[in-house]
């Protein structure tokens, strides 16, 4: 950790940024609707709690929440065991292709999947089968779950290169033990925190998760919290409609706090420190090449069936003529994708850019700000507030945040621009925070003594350092705002849709080509900033690294050869 | 085959096509403790990670007590070499006590927890840590967190300890105390042990005989006095302590610090003088050139005073064949 007088800036202005950006952005969101509930709803709550459905909704979101949890942390932790296997072949592909789901919007995968397993999909068309359940709470847990795996294998990985040293596997080995009871006496035992965070972080993100159920729930009937928020108020008109999205919007923040306050107080301060080491794992016994091959082979499979047949799908579906007919070259045209290129849709796709852009620049100062702040006395409290904005269900901002603004700016971009300041905020902290974790805290005051001013010294030894870490939080920012539709598709006012609100809603239409094109083009669009930073970043850690071992390799003599000689 | 604990016959290993370690051969007798000395990057920890059965030889052949445990065809797992490792960092588990760490060999040897923890026990209290058994490490410091590795270690009963610089992290003081009791459990045992370390004085101490590594190659092995007293060449003589060259007729001579006192027939004027506790170092200007001349007591002469000195030992430097 660094300490604390690391960045003994100037606080006070910093930390009223940051104080009214949280309280504006968060806090009075949730006292507003808390206060409409109160005034709307007295005197109308037995008409709201008898209404139709109410109970089912809230029992899907929680059985959904705790399957999704219950698939998705073993999977993601027998992947991070897997990938960090040197002897693993084609580890850094299989890597790259793990995180993939992050990169590929939630309603493309669930739409994916429709294409790829349901009627009149790519394997009924091929090969005669179909898979009726897909549209339900079956094929909802799955996808979810997919979507949520990458979640659980990140925190997990991470949890092995900070807490798993090699060496500690090497001493149980040379004490005796073999590889399964090397994992289940010292590994499992020591990844118990990242497994509970991982836990915790998928059964909230779950609870939260709108487009998937949306998507693949909602034609069979299968309703959420969030999927009958949003049908609450974009498709009644009906007072007790409006209060009972604001009293679900409430309830889906109480049940993630229920889940997230006792795990925080447990976790907290492990998940604070938690940091990753940048070693690559050293071999704990010889190599197993068969094994090595199963393990490969397995992730690849897994892969192939949950993400890359259902993309191959939505590809082949963007390029067919119709939607009854095969998928085969006869049949295989550009229209679809000509059809979408319209004026209205270059407009939705300038106004995603400019928007994920702009909250993307402004929360990479914000998130700066907070990380710094955090690490005086005054700041903790603000960064705990702020990880709190992380667990608000995107449902529940959207609700707050029009409540309490949508009298002056409702239906325009730029409510949607501070729904994604409100839930994004702590996407750009974390990479900040946790870089400046890794700053060596002499490398500041040796700047200092050297002659440097604060500024200097901040400008000169802690950004460029801090360079990869800025720009990371940049683009998953941009990357997250350029395919969030759950506040957006809420918020967007005519004529101001969002690009992946557009897709949505051409979903809903049932426009099978065109949704299949503009899912190709939106996920493309994704892909190539993201492969484009993870290069840069990549460029700026390893001249940095390799600089580092430079100066190991350069090291002296043993004392006493160099002492006399 | 008899009597050797551990036998490398050219041995090679490398990382990703860079040689770690180049054609070793090297023999360590039963009961014998073997110190293998070099610099950061001579391929110590490699060698001993070898021997350990965490990486597997690109050439040559590990032999333990007579069996052939590694080759580059692959080799014995770790876990049935039966060898055990103290580390550097201390590698101790942060989610078991001090206790179940010393259990945890005799665990996987099939003994039931009770029996197990009290073994364990014995031997905390025989490593006079017997009162922290139910602490972790995070609440143990530098010393005491080795010493539970070595209780770790010992618990083991291996037939080869591997010592990889237990000491590197640990004071002057505790490093004292570590030591000794490394040495007197060791010998109570019998076993073999390898022992890294960059650190010439400990391992003249420690060492039965010690092994010169440099960039992956032995480069001399002999007793402690052996390679003190006649290294091969300019490297080994730097790396086992102090020494200074001087150039005489006879050609270059080696001179250790306690070869050569002051009071004597060469003239030399004293460019240096640092007292050091026991003893002084004199730093001479000499006609053949820079000498350290060490004698026990404080100083005897200031800076730019005129001396006389007299050789009683030297080492002629091997010429570079």
């Amino acid at each position: 950790m660094a300490s604390p007088r690391l960045l003994r800036t100037p606080v006070p202005a910093v930390a009223l940024l940051v104080a009214c950006a949280a309280v504006l952005l968060a806090l009075l969101p949730l006292v507003m609707m808390v206060r409409t509930v109160w005034v709307e709803g007295s005197g109308r709550l037995d008409t709201v709690l008898d209404r139709p459905g109410l109970g089912e909704a809230v029992m899907h979101s929680l059985a959904l929440a705790m399957a999704v949890t219950v698939l998705a942390v073993p999977v993601g932790a027998a992947l991070a065991l897997a990938l960090r296997r040197p002897d693993l072949p084609a580890r850094t592909l299989l890597r790259v292709g793990v995180l993939l789901p992050v990169l590929v919007p939630d309603f493309v995968l669930a739409y994916s999947w429709l294409r790829a397993y349901g009627k009149s999909g790519f394997t009924d068309d091929l090969l005669g089968l179909a898979w009726s359940g897909i549209q339900g709470p079956v094929g909802v847990t799955l996808v979810v779950a997919i979507n949520a795996v990458p979640v659980a294998y990140l925190v997990v990985a991470v949890g092995l290169a900070a807490r798993a040293e090699p060496s500690l596997e090497q001493a149980a080995r040379a004490a005796g033990a073999d590889a399964f009871t090397v994992l289940r006496t010292i590994v499992l035992p020591l990844l118990r925190p990242a497994l509970a965070t991982a836990a915790v972080l998928v059964l909230v993100l779950t609870l939260g998760t709108f487009a998937i159920p949306q998507v693949m729930g909602s034609p069979a009937g299968f309703t959420t919290i969030t999927t009958r928020i949003y049908a609450n108020l974009a498709r009644s008109s009906d007072p007790a409609a409006f209060v009972e999205a604001i009293m679900l919007a409430l309830l889906l923040v109480l049940v993630a706090l229920a889940v997230v306050a006792p795990a925080d107080r447990f976790l907290g301060p492990r998940l604070r420190v938690a940091r990753t080491s940048t070693t690559e794992p050293a071999p704990t016994a010889a190599p197993r090449r068969a094994a090595g091959r199963w393990a490969a082979a397995a992730i690849g499979g897994y892969l192939l069936l949950a993400v890359g047949l259902p993309l191959v799908a939505l590809v082949a579906t963007a390029l067919t003529r119709g939607a009854g007919l095969a998928p085969v070259p006869a049949n295989w045209t550009a229209d679809n994708f000509r059809s979408v290129l319209t004026a209205p849709n270059a407009e939705a796709l300038g106004r995603s850019l400019v928007l994920s852009m702009l909250a993307a620049s402004v929360l990479v100062v914000l998130g700066g700000c907070l990380a710094a702040l955090e690490r005086t006395r005054v700041g903790r409290s603000a960064g705990t507030l702020v990880m709190l904005t992380f667990v608000l269900p995107g449902s529940t901002l959207a609700v707050g945040l029009s409540i309490t603004y949508g009298r002056w700016v409702g239906g325009s971009l730029l409510i949607i621009l501070l729904a994604y300041l409100a839930k994004l905020w702590a996407f750009a902290h974390r990479p900040i925070s946790g870089a400046l974790d890794r700053l060596p805290a002499d490398e500041l005051s040796a700047a200092r003594v050297s002659g440097a001013s604060l500024l200097v010294a901040v400008r000169s030894v802690v950004l460029r350092p801090l360079a990869p870490a800025l720009l990371a939080a940049w683009f998953v920012v941009f990357l997250t705002a350029l395919h969030e539709v759950t506040m957006s598709i809420l918020l967007y006012g005519p004529g101001n849709e969002t690009l992946a609100v557009v897709v949505l809603n051409s979903a809903e239409l049932g426009q099978v080509g065109r949704t299949a094109a503009l899912s190709v083009l939106l996920t493309v669009l994704l892909l190539v900033p993201a492969g484009l930073c993870w290069w840069t970043v990549r460029h700026l850690t390893l001249t940095r690294s390799s600089r580092a071992s430079r100066a190991i390799l350069a090291s002296p003599l043993p004392d006493e050869a160099s002492r006399v000689g | 085959m008899s009597g050797e604990a551990l036998e490398l016959r050219g041995l090679s290993v490398s990382y990703d096509g860079a040689p770690a370690l180049a054609d070793v051969h090297l023999r360590v007798a039963a009961g014998e403790l073997l110190a293998l000395l070099g610099p950061s990057g001579s391929g110590k920890s490699t060698l001993l990670h070898a021997v350990a059965g965490f990486h597997t030889p690109g050439a040559g052949e590990i032999h333990l007590a007579g069996r052939r445990v590694a080759s580059p065809e692959g080799g014995v797992p770790p876990e049935r070499r039966g060898v055990a490792m103290v580390f550097q960092n201390y590698a101790l588990w942060p989610h078991l006590t001090a206790l179940d760490t010393v259990a945890y060999p005799m665990r996987r040897r099939g003994i039931r927890r009770t029996p197990a923890r009290r073994a364990a026990a014995e031997i905390l209290d025989q490593l006079q840590i017997g009162v922290l058994a139910a602490r972790r490490p995070a609440q143990l410091s530098g010393g005491e967190q080795q010493r539970v590795g070595l209780g770790r270690a010992l618990a083991a009963e291996p037939d080869l300890y591997l010592f990889d610089e237990p000491t590197a992290h640990l004071d002057t003081h505790v490093r004292a105390v570590f030591l000794e009791q490394l040495l007197g459990r060791l010998r109570d045992t019998g076993a073999a042990a390898l022992y890294a370390t960059h650190d010439a004085e400990e391992a003249l101490g420690v060492a039965d005989r010690i092994a010169l590594l440099t960039a992956g190659r032995v480069i001399q092995v002999g007793t402690p006095e052996e390679v003190y007293r006649r290294p091969v060449d300019m490297w080994a003589a730097r790396l086992t302590g102090p020494v200074s060259v001087l150039d005489d007729q006879a050609g270059r001579l080696l001179v250790r610090p306690e070869w050569a006192c002051l009071d004597g027939d060469r003239p030399a004027r004293i460019a240096d003088v640092r007292f050091r506790g026991p003893h002084t170092d004199h730093h001479l200007e000499t006609d053949g050139g820079a000498l350290l001349i060490r004698e026990p007591g404080p100083p005897r002469h200031a800076r730019g005073d005129r001396v006389t000195w007299r050789l009683r030992e030297s080492w002629p430097l091997p010429e570079p064949v």
